[in-house]
């Protein structure tokens, strides 16, 4: 009798020792997508030839299961949380970075400033911008110091414990203005222009002269931030053989090695970058932001550490499209044949170069559009100014001059009273034409192209 | 720290987190539901999108606290490892998903949307899936397939729009 009672308790103190095992071993079984094991090939992937048929994309699947990790989507064991605190003032000289209450404050594990880099500079054609500032701040952007803690917010609230104290500069903001000799320099070189380019092409002074009408008008664009639905991310992790892993997602990785590698005087053989899948690039994530930075905080602190920046951080800190001030000039003849074109391209680089030579180049070469133009004259410049900087951005610097020479030739067809397609077609190159700066095109369709889109899309009927 | 229980994709899941702790991160870093993304995190992208009982919620502007007790579906709930989800297929099919990121919101806003059993026109479905933001701009693609989905899953038609009313 006794004993079966033992029995019983004992049975019962098994069975809720059981339960009470299974209570603390469910929180190990991580969460994880259910898919069926055997989904079928989408159809579009079956088929060939591939031309001509419906697409599918390879990791379409994945991405609708909620499968696809992106950088926010990984955690490793001990990571740690970095934030970047912005200038929040466009110009200004650094007096002091004072980063010791932010130390003390809960979960901080680490805080960074510029001078702690070996070489705090990086940039794709010049090397003009800090990781970190830590003597000139050029635009409200620029972060002044980082922190690493166990948790997002606390790395946040540490950073509001940052102290920094400013000398103010004055602020560039006009790109025409910062042009002038008599305008601030922001890099303290001979001027603000960075970089600048030319074509000439024939005599435009000629071609103005035989011109029956000379069109003028001056175009501006505005900035444009990428916003991919996915913050700039990374993680890095140090090893103790001093080697960084960084996972990023970041567009051209091997830029990026070669980048973190220059900042942190490091062998490039010591730095492997694990490019992850990206949610949105569209040019912005095609330079080192947040990597050496995490690199460093998890050399500091010998743990993982990721980086994710806030909407904020996205909008003032990363780069942006050029704002470009485009003046055109046009001559004309009464049949509305272009006679001589001269453009001048001011290309607002924002506080650093970032891709803006690059920009400056395609925006140069395009300017004139896809039109036969024998006396042209182009002059193309990228400025410094105190504002959050430009960078590579979907055309690279191709859509701000296409609305400009498209407007123009919209102004243009209405005032000799041409219809817009008449004036394209009667100027657009054709098979052999030559660009403005010489190369021969071959298997030139704008006409065809025009003509067909046009009749697609019910140009006459919308007309009337 | 309190502790949050939440039944999501019909588990009861429980886990300790800070008072100021948002749906989202409860579901991400505590529970390990990485589906819904941070997008904003201010409640213009959709990319967070969950469902609280049935409904769809920016689960970044809602605290783990006011989700207490309540069904929550997330992406990872609707296939199962028998059956492909009709959206998720129809999404996948058309190539609604370039990056990404926004997927698993729109397929989110998309069930809730369809879940409330009501006719759709293209009209409606683009004003459903507005509080969700696609940057590659499948919009096109996006559309289409919750109007495949739509079909497949309730049998109707979506009537033909006028090209030219829009």
């Amino acid at each position: 009798m006794v004993d079966d009672v033992k029995t019983k308790e004992k049975e019962v103190t098994l069975e809720s020792l059981r339960k009470a095992d299974d209570n603390l071993r469910l929180p190990t079984v991580p969460e994880r997508t259910l898919f069926p094991k055997e989904i079928g090939i989408a159809a579009a992937r079956e088929q060939t030839p591939a031309v001509g048929q419906r697409a599918t994309r390879p990791d379409g699947r994945l991405h609708g299961l909620g499968q696809t990790k992106y950088i926010d989507d990984m955690f490793f064991p001990g990571m740690l949380h970095a934030k970047v605190k912005r200038a929040g003032i466009a110009h200004a000289k650094i007096k002091s970075i004072d980063v010791s209450e932010a130390e003390k404050m809960p979960g901080v594990m680490a805080t960074l400033i510029g001078s702690e880099f070996p070489v705090n500079s990086f940039g794709p054609s010049l090397q003009d911008q800090p990781l970190l500032a830590d003597d000139i701040v050029r635009h409200a952007g620029d972060g002044v110091a980082a922190v690493a803690a166990v948790t997002e917010q606390q790395a946040l609230d540490a950073l509001e414990k940052i102290k920094v104290e400013y000398e103010e500069l004055p602020n560039v903001f006009d790109p025409l203005e910062a042009m002038r000799d008599d305008a601030y320099k922001i890099h303290n070189n001979e001027s603000n222009i960075y970089a600048s380019k030319t074509i000439k092409k024939g005599d435009v002074e000629q071609g103005f002269a035989d011109s029956d009408f000379i069109f003028e008008k001056t175009f501006t664009t505005q900035m444009v931030e990428h916003v991919p639905l996915e913050p700039h991310a990374s993680i890095a992790e140090w090893d103790a053989n001093g080697r960084v892993t960084v996972h990023s997602s970041l567009g051209r990785i091997t830029l990026g090695r070669a980048d973190i590698s220059r900042v942190l005087e490091l062998p490039i053989n010591r730095i492997r970058i694990i490019a992850t899948i990206v949610g949105g690039n569209f040019g912005g994530k095609n330079e080192i932001t947040t990597e050496p930075i995490v690199a460093l905080l998890a050399k500091k602190t010998g743990r993982p550490v990721k980086c994710v920046y806030t909407r904020e951080d996205e909008f003032i800190s990363s780069t942006t499209r050029h704002p470009f001030v485009m003046e055109y000039k046009t001559g004309m003849s009464k049949e509305g044949k272009i006679m001589a074109r001269k453009v001048r391209l001011v290309c607002d680089g924002g506080a650093y170069c970032s891709w803006s030579e690059t920009t400056l180049g395609k925006a140069c070469i395009l300017s004139a559009g896809p039109y036969n133009i024998s006396n042209l004259h182009v002059d193309a410049y990228a400025v410094y100014t105190t504002k959050t900087m430009t960078g590579a951005m979907r055309g690279f610097g191709a859509p701000q001059v296409c609305f400009a020479y498209e407007s123009h030739m919209d102004d243009m067809a209405a005032a000799l009273g041409i219809e817009p397609l008449e004036i394209r077609l009667m100027n657009a190159f054709h098979e052999g034409s030559a660009s403005p700066t010489g190369q021969v095109l071959e298997a030139v369709v704008v006409e065809d192209s025009l003509i067909m889109a046009s009749e697609r899309f019910g140009w006459k009927e919308w007309q009337k | 720290m309190t502790d949050i229980t939440l039944i999501v994709n019909g588990e009861e899941k429980t886990a300790s987190v800070p008072p100021e702790t948002t749906l989202l991160k409860m579901l991400r870093e505590d529970l390990n539901y990485t589906g819904a993304k941070l997008g904003c995190d201010v409640g213009d992208c959709g990319a967070c999108t969950v469902l609280v009982d049935g409904m769809a919620v920016n689960a970044c502007l809602m605290l783990a606290g006011q989700a207490e007790g309540k069904k929550i579906e997330t992406i990872e709930g609707l296939s199962t490892l028998e059956e492909y989800h009709p959206i998720q297929k129809a999404f996948e099919d058309v190539a609604a998903l370039q990056c990404g990121f926004c997927g698993p919101g729109m397929i989110m806003s998309t069930k809730a949307l369809i879940d409330q059993g009501e006719d759709l026109t293209k009209q409606e479905i683009k004003d459903a899936l507005s509080g969700n933001l696609c940057r590659c701009t499948g919009y096109t693609k996006i559309i289409e397939g919750v109007i495949d989905a739509y079909e497949e899953i309730t049998g109707k038609k979506v009537p033909e729009e006028n090209p030219r009313a829009a």
